[in-house]
């Protein structure tokens, strides 16, 4: 090859990496996916060069939303939410700190003996991760995004070996402009009905459904008290009937939007500026 | 021959032998692992196993492993011992592979690794589905190709600084070590035997080479490892060889009326499809009638990514922030790799 050759060829990846570069940030909107993981949970907020994510699947899958949604040349991820410690939750987030570079971890107390949480526990002690406590006073600014804690009241009284983890899952708000999404975990109707007494539960704009759509886990007093226009669930193929019928028949019954991670794959909401929001 | 047949039986002795018995292997893994989203996958000894996908096994690692064998597979394996290789040349192409992954996000990284060096990553998402239906994954893998390229690359820069006959001894040591650091795959194996026999006939001023060094190289590679007969990479890599060797240049005088930048690629693929094809037919079922396009339209981004990922990753290893600058000019290549193959699954 001759040389003037090797120099446009050069030029010419270098201008189209920089195109590429510049098309995949995005600073106008808020994005808000309901990662398609099978089932498991996986819910990445961006703003700018801003990550959150909440949750991450089984497995690698995770990593293909990552990789589609944050522009390439950012491998900065703000803030990885660990809501509760079961597989379907947390075992992506092995190769998301392999891969990334997290800087805050917000997790509770809870702890599993499972061989793959020791993995992870592993690898986050070998970083330089600030790992953050959740508990309800606690509000985090990201940029232009709030995040408010409703669950656990405090980290430190989720003991440490629980049986059922899902009512120590963490629940939070987050918040742009007047958009607002709760992001419930597997918390279970024990604790979306204390959640509810206390006051906590406020009219959303996005709910992601606990538990992906297990009969358990949604009261309509959730559903009326938080009044979301659409509701996510984010599931895959599995044994335990998810979504449950029921479920569903009282998303319908209340006029919500129903959308589907089996159904859609990964499901992209944005926000503008003013706060409206659509599907993409 | 005879060494070839004798080795043969007793290999097919040794399996049938251990039915309903406890084993425990201390051995090297000298293949690359599979990697699943729960597990991974390699072999030892004539027998495969799966373990748990932590802690994860390398290329080059010394394993202690445990399992019953029913009817030719190992159940309830367990991993007793596993000690890392410390291999320069391991460890290099380890941190290569983890540089990539930090840089890159998927499916590009793994693209990448599994061009350069070979690496099976966990093949979970869309994409490695796409890249079966639309038959590209040949690409991605370790493939003779490569071996291809590397020889290709080395003799042509080595050939401006000495003169002939050391530029191939030292392209003759490049291979291997390429070989080596990429997992000592089937049809790499066979690549390198291949070319070497190639560059030695060079040596020796004879241009003569053809399918005898094809079968000589088999031999050679069923002598040393009896159980690559039921490989199918070994086998697809064989014919997919002795297929361009003998339809080339037929395929070639029929495409003659196309524009010159496709159709070497065109010839290229679709001569090896011609056996490959009922292979893949027999085996998996199905068969892409636009894989020979896909292919086109792909195949010349590969040399790009090569070159420029290998020097990315090397760099990238002394001064980080430089070297994931040069591995970013590979993502316009590896975004049009991705996009392509997604339009036509």
């Amino acid at each position: 090859m001759k040389i003037w050759k090797i120099v446009f060829l050069l030029e010419f990846l270098v201008i189209t990496s920089l195109l590429l570069a510049i098309l995949s940030f995005n600073n106008k909107k808020f994005q808000i996916i309901a990662c398609d993981v099978g089932q498991g949970d996986a819910i990445l907020a961006i703003y700018g060069d801003i990550q959150i994510l909440t949750d991450g699947g089984p497995d690698s899958k995770v990593l293909d939303c990552l990789g589609a949604y944050i522009p390439f040349w950012d491998n900065t991820i703000e803030l990885v939410i660990l809501t509760h410690p079961d597989k379907d939750h947390f075992g992506g987030l092995i190769d998301v700190f392999e891969r990334y570079e997290v800087l805050s971890f917000l997790k509770t107390k809870a702890t599993s003996s499972n061989q793959s949480y020791q993995v992870l526990e592993s690898i986050v002690g070998g970083k330089e991760v600030d790992t953050i406590y959740a508990s309800d006073s606690l509000s985090i600014r990201l940029g232009k995004i709030y995040l408010d804690i409703l669950n656990p009241i405090d980290s430190n009284e989720v003991s440490i070996e629980d049986k059922n983890l899902n009512n120590s899952s963490i629940v939070s708000v987050l918040k742009f402009g007047n958009f607002e999404a709760l992001l419930t975990g597997d918390i279970e109707i024990e604790g979306i009905n204390r959640l509810i007494m206390e006051g906590k539960i406020h009219d959303v704009d996005y709910l992601k459904v606990p538990h992906h759509g297990s009969k358990n886990n949604i009261t309509s007093g959730l559903l009326r008290f938080s009044s979301p226009e659409v509701a996510v669930i984010s599931v895959g193929k599995n044994s335990y009937g998810h979504p449950n019928k029921e479920v569903l028949d009282l998303l319908n019954k209340l006029n919500i939007r129903v959308l589907r991670t089996d159904e859609l794959g990964s499901i992209l909401i944005e926000v503008n500026k003013e706060g409206q929001f659509y599907l993409d | 021959m005879l060494v070839f047949v004798i080795r043969l039986i007793i290999f097919s002795n040794n399996l049938k032998n251990f039915n309903g018995h406890i084993i425990r292997i201390s051995a090297k893994v000298l293949q690359e692992p599979s990697k699943f989203s729960n597990s991974q996958k390699f072999y030892l000894e004539g027998f495969n196993f799966y373990l748990p996908k932590y802690p994860q096994i390398n290329y080059g690692d010394r394993v202690t492993v445990e399992g019953t064998v029913q009817s030719g597979k190992v159940i309830n394996a367990k991993l007793i011992n596993l000690e890392n290789n410390e291999n320069v040349l391991l460890g290099f192409r380890k941190k290569i592979i983890s540089f990539y992954k930090k840089s890159l996000p998927e499916p590009h990284s793994s693209l990448i690794s599994g061009i350069i060096l070979g690496y099976k990553s966990e093949q979970t998402g869309i994409f490695w589905s796409q890249l079966r239906k639309t038959g590209t994954m040949h690409v991605v893998v370790a493939s003779g190709m490569n071996v291809a390229f590397v020889a290709g690359f080395l003799m042509s820069i080595l050939l401006m600084f000495m003169p002939r006959k050391k530029a191939i001894l030292v392209s003759l040591v490049g291979i291997w070590i390429y070989s080596f650091i990429s997992g000592f795959e089937a049809p790499i194996v066979r690549s390198t035997i291949m070319f070497s026999i190639a560059l030695v006939a060079q040596l020796f001023g004879r241009l003569s080479f053809s399918i005898n060094a094809l079968f000589l190289s088999a031999l050679l590679m069923l002598i040393i490892k009896p159980s690559w007969i039921y490989d199918l990479g070994f086998i697809l890599s064989f014919t997919a060889t002795a297929s361009l060797m003998l339809f080339t240049k037929r395929v070639e005088k029929l495409l003659k009326w196309f524009p010159k930048y496709i159709k070497t690629d065109l010839t290229t693929t679709l001569a090896a499809q011609i056996g490959v094809a009922p292979i893949l037919f027999v085996t998996f079922g199905g068969f892409n009638l636009l894989s020979p396009l896909v292919n086109t339209l792909i195949l010349w981004t590969v040399p790009l990514i090569m070159i420029i990922g290998s020097v990315g990753g090397i760099v990238g290893l002394i001064i980080p922030g430089f070297g994931r600058l040069i591995l970013y000019l590979t993502y316009p290549l590896t975004w049009y790799f991705i996009s392509i193959v997604g339009i036509f699954s």
